[in-house]
């Protein structure tokens, strides 16, 4: 029926339609008996009218005919649409679409289409809606049939992929027919060549097509038999463990399950009597041995089923074949799809890494941009600021309150990062002035001192703001992700993160290098004496650095708030690692810095792709690593070398 | 240890008068002998303390005499903790099975046994196995070698590295500070054998005496927690004092000299750091069967940042200044944080301590380092010097 249908399909794409003095009623007209008993084989010769006719209101009338809602009124014998709600029932000209109430329900008879029937109006809707004008409903159809692919619609949809106007859906319609080809194709021949034609494509319906081929099942047997498609001979030992292997003899009945422990213990209990099982007292078995001779002893009396002993297990398993059989039946399209499957796993592998170097390139630059403000204060002036982090935070917070005041998104992270960098900036040189100033020759105790900050901004942060996690959102162009294939991709916020730790790297090696601040910068953290003679504040200088820092920790805090949720706990969450980061990097060096980012990022990537399930181990090892990293090269990747080097 | 030692150091025996004066105190006072004016829960409150004060004297010998900020010190705490934690959840669950399978018809076998207790243990981490960490926890004496063995070869492995490598100052902080995060971050695993972020608890329980009242066994732990404390004083104002401790000082001011001088650097400040670290677990395995649960959050950075708090608000290079600084600000802490102190209305605001504590302390941090970096064991100097 199937093939008479995609011919008169064919037909009625080819040649134009002929219709046009002709009704649906009338073609329903012709077929009256069909259509109000329509029957497995009988409703074909209406469908191939129907689909012959070409008419836009057959779609309609065949979903009205699968959902029942077909009446015919018996007065004139014309076929109508019923609606029925409550006592009305409403009555649709199939032709015109005109509705109205129905004089005489009496006079109306259902067609009632069984299961069969319904499946065959619905087999013939797919082609209607495959070739339908609108392009939504097509779009809908092809979606319809990637969800549940079935032989049956592999016909129809070769036929319309010839007529498709829109080559996006053409090509996405050929796609598709490729993918049922492999599955459902009448000889061997097409469906090698369908799944021949698979091997590029990495997206992972064309892989679950590829493994429904390759499915297969474990079986047993004494031989294997002849006409099974072996994948894979198992080895009891190397392939399936012994247990395994017993397990599935005794799944299949080929062998008496192992007398368990519990087994024993069960028998034993059942057979207690007067504080005996047979003649062992029950308060000395409590070890298996004196346990498994109790049992052995009632075996031997005939009182319980002799136990299965290892030996017989080891026997049993000799005795048998284990291996694994495709559900499919003929080798050589197996073959075909586990060359293409090998294939395609080889690029989606090669992908894979390429999205793994994307990820850690993306935790890079967060780190960097989270460790680069400490770079400044951390590497270039030897402070240890433990409120870092919160200076990461006071910017989220900063974007957070922004957008509560600004309602469209990329206004106000237009106008949070300046006023993120400018609040961080005077919170900075406020503790600079007030705090860290009078510390600069007990680095140690800057360390508590500024720990005491942290702690305090923290909490602040926590009564204004609550401890519930506050969003950060984005703007619009910044949602969705860059995708090259199937497997590669990366957020747009990602990529935004990457370009900004770029951009900063560049506007610090500049600051740094190329500007009159940077030279007295550099001066003053070599020898602030010497600087002071020349001529340059070391307190102006240092008070800067130190605000330059914290800014830059505040606008790190707005992009780390797009990318995680703004808490008040994100400050801690980074500051650790930030001082790793700058540490391993090497002290003093912005670069330093970008490496030491780089090669944290890239590990814990790296770390995490060898054991995706468990990240907490990834950072555990990576910290571990970093412990031991610096044993070896104590001043960082980047070391300082002569004067600049001393502590 | 002669009496020329007490004679020449009258601090520890003023100290050793006070912490007996205040035991016998609390003792008497307690609901252990029938006087109930000290809750139980107060007893055990104080002796937290004073295991707090214990660790809080290691950190201070570790970086008020030899200038190591170690911020990992916690962990080594925690970590003398989980080591009698093992035990204690071992040998409690082991006793609750057995009493539930001798119930049976037939006597249980030794594995039935076991596997019934690592059902109990690890159930909530969807396992029953026991992992190999176990090995010893059915021996309390094994267990106790544990609290002293593991901390100290941690930081004997950890500090030969560091220090061997000429990792010093912050370096060495940070490097400590990672050191825990690590250790923190494994034991948040459900698969790292102890329970992940569960941790152990119900350890407030000592098997065997299970009829003994919450009341006495509290007592009996205040009681060996001010021991240890007496013990641990006395042990490291004896190591500060000597030739031994004049190195230390010297390494602290400067190490670069001291190694001119002729003396192993490294040796000195290995020495120091093991000592300090065994002594920490030896204090956590006297606090944690007092706090009655352990998890890995104990130990994260944070903690260990604290006990360096504690120190410098007490007066580092000092001992009776870290016992101050501990017992001062962890009973404020929960002082505060535990509602004790009323509210301050402002009228157009109210502030809750709850809320505030924290902010509060930590700008108390500020001032303390700033204004006072002889913290508040610095007064005693005004006390001892003559007026001239």
């Amino acid at each position: 029926m199937f093939r008479l249908l995609s011919l008169a399909l064919v037909l009625w794409l080819t040649v134009p339609a002929v219709a046009g003095a002709q009704t649906l009623q009338d073609i329903l007209q012709t077929h009256q008996d069909e259509v109000l008993k329509p029957g497995r084989r009988s409703v074909s010769v209406v469908l191939d009218d129907l689909v012959a006719s070409g008419l836009p209101q057959a779609l309609p009338f065949l979903e009205a005919w699968r959902d029942r809602e077909i009446v015919q009124r018996g007065s004139d014998g014309l076929f109508f649409r019923a609606v029925e709600d409550g006592d009305v029932i409403t009555l649709t000209d199939l032709d015109t679409g005109d509705s109205f109430a129905a004089t005489d329900p009496a006079d109306l008879t259902e067609s009632r289409p069984n299961g069969g029937v319904r499946r065959a109006i619905g087999d013939a809707l797919v082609q209607f809606q495959l070739s339908d004008p609108d392009i939504s409903k097509r779009q809908a159809a092809v979606n319809a049939i990637a969800r549940s692919m079935d032989a049956s619609q592999l016909a129809p949809l070769q036929a319309s992929i010839e007529a498709e106007p829109d080559p996006a859906l053409k090509e996405t319609k050929t796609r598709l027919a490729g993918m049922l080809g492999a599955l459902f194709a009448d000889t061997q021949d097409a469906r090698i060549d369908a799944i021949t034609g698979l091997s590029g494509d990495l997206s992972v319906d064309v892989r679950a097509v590829l493994n429904r081929i390759l499915s297969s099942s474990s079986q047993v047997a004494a031989e294997v038999p002849a006409e099974a498609n072996v994948a894979q001979i198992l080895i009891v030992g190397t392939d399936i463990t012994t247990e395994e292997a017993y397990a599935r003899l005794v799944a299949n009945d080929l062998a008496p399950p192992l007398t368990t422990n519990t087994d024993i213990r069960e028998a034993l209990v059942a057979n207690i009597t007067g504080g005996m099982v047979g003649d062992v007292p029950v308060a000395t078995l409590d070890t298996d041995a004196a346990r498994l001779l109790a049992y052995d002893a009632l075996a031997a009396a005939g009182t319980l089923p002799p136990r299965v002993k290892e030996q017989n297990r080891a026997d049993a398993i000799n005795a048998h074949t284990f291996f694994i059989q495709y559900d499919e039946s003929d080798a050589a399209i197996t073959d075909a799809a586990a060359t293409a499957l090998r294939a395609i796993e080889t690029k989606v592998a090669l992908s894979q890494a390429a999205d793994l170097g994307l990820d850690a390139l993306s935790l890079a630059s967060i780190y960097f941009l989270a460790a680069i403000g400490l770079a400044i204060t951390f590497g270039v002036m030897g402070v240890i600021n433990m409120a870092h982090g919160e200076f990461i935070m006071m910017g989220a917070y900063t974007g957070f309150v922004v957008q509560q005041f600004v309602p469209d998104y990329t206004l106000s992270i237009i106008i949070a990062l300046p006023l993120a960098f400018a609040i961080t900036f005077g919170a900075g040189v406020l503790m600079e002035r007030t705090v860290i100033r009078h510390l600069y020759h007990r680095p140690l105790e800057t360390l508590l001192a500024t720990f005491g900050i942290s702690i305090a901004l923290q909490q602040l942060a926590k009564n204004i703001f609550g401890t519930q996690a506050r969003p950060l959102t984005s703007p619009e162009w910044l949602d969705g992700a860059l995708v090259f294939n199937d497997v590669i991709a990366i957020s747009y916020i990602r990529i935004a993160i990457f370009v900004l730790a770029l951009l900063f790297l560049c506007l610090i090696l500049f600051v740094l290098k190329r500007t009159r601040l940077g030279l007295e910068v550099r001066a003053v953290t070599q020898n602030p004496g010497m600087a002071a003679s020349m001529g340059i504040n070391p307190d102006r200088i240092n008070m800067l650095t130190f605000g330059l820092g914290s800014g830059i920790a505040g606008i790190a805090g707005v992009a780390i708030g797009l990318y995680a949720k703004v808490t008040s706990e994100m400050g801690a969450d980074y500051i650790v690692q930030s001082f790793m980061t700058v540490v391993v990097g090497g002290v003093g060096n912005v670069w330093g810095t970008l490496a030491g980012a780089s090669l944290i990022g890239f590990l814990q990537k790296g770390i995490e792709w060898l054991n995706p399930s468990n990240t907490l181990a990834a950072q555990t090892y990576m910290i571990l690593f970093i412990i031991l990293f610096i044993q070896f090269r104590p001043k960082g990747i980047v070391a300082l070398k002569g004067r600049a080097a001393a502590d | 240890m002669t009496a020329s030692f007490f004679a020449r150091h009258p601090s520890v025996l003023w100290f050793l008068l006070c912490l007996s004066l205040f035991t016998i105190l609390v003792t008497l006072l307690s609901e252990a002998t029938g006087v109930g004016l000290i809750s139980t829960s107060f007893v055990k409150t104080l002796g937290k303390t004073l295991c707090l004060c214990l660790v809080a004297i290691a950190m201070d010998v570790v970086w008020g005499y030899c200038g190591i900020l170690s911020l990992g010190h916690f962990a080594f705490f925690g970590i003398g903790g989980y080591a009698i934690g093992m035990w204690l959840m071992y040998a409690r669950t082991e006793l609750i099975v057995v009493e539930s399978l001798s119930k049976q018809v037939i006597p249980p076998t030794p594995a039935e046994i076991s596997d019934a207790i690592g059902n109990q243990i690890f159930g909530v981490v969807g396992s029953a196995e026991f992992p190999w960490i176990w090995g010893f926890a059915d021996s309390l004496f094994l267990q106790l070698l544990m609290v002293v063995l593991v901390p100290g070869l941690l930081a004997m492995v950890f500090g030969w590295l560091a220090f061997r490598s000429r990792v010093t100052g912050v370096y060495l902080s940070i490097l400590t500070q990672a050191m825990t995060l690590a250790l923190a971050l494994y034991l948040f695993q459900n698969d790292s054998g102890l329970r992940g972020n569960n941790g152990l608890s119900g350890l407030q329980n000592i098997p065997g005496y299970q009829d003994v009242s919450q009341a006495t066994v509290s007592i009996i732990f205040f009681i060996a927690s001010a021991v240890a404390l007496g013990a641990g004083y006395v042990f490291f104002a004896w190591i500060v004092s000597g030739k031994m401790g004049s190195v230390v000082k010297g390494i602290r001011d400067n190490e670069a000299r001291v190694r001119f001088l002729g003396y192993h650097v490294e040796s000195y400040k290995l020495f120091i750091f093991t000592v300090t670290a065994v002594v920490a677990g030896i204090a956590g395995a006297l606090y944690y069967p007092q706090a009655g649960i352990i998890n890995p959050g104990e130990i994260a950075p944070i903690a260990s940042i604290y006990l360096a708090v504690w120190v410098a608000i007490g007066g580092r290079g000092r001992l009776y200044g870290a016992v101050i600084g501990a017992a001062f600000v962890s009973l404020l802490s929960s002082w505060f944080t535990g509602g004790g102190a009323p509210d301050i209305n402002l009228g157009f605001y109210v502030i809750q301590w709850t809320d505030w504590w924290l902010v509060l302390l930590g700008l108390s941090f500020v001032a303390v380092t700033l204004f006072f970096p002889k913290g508040i064991g610095g007064l005693f100097d005004y006390l001892v010097r003559k007026p001239s």
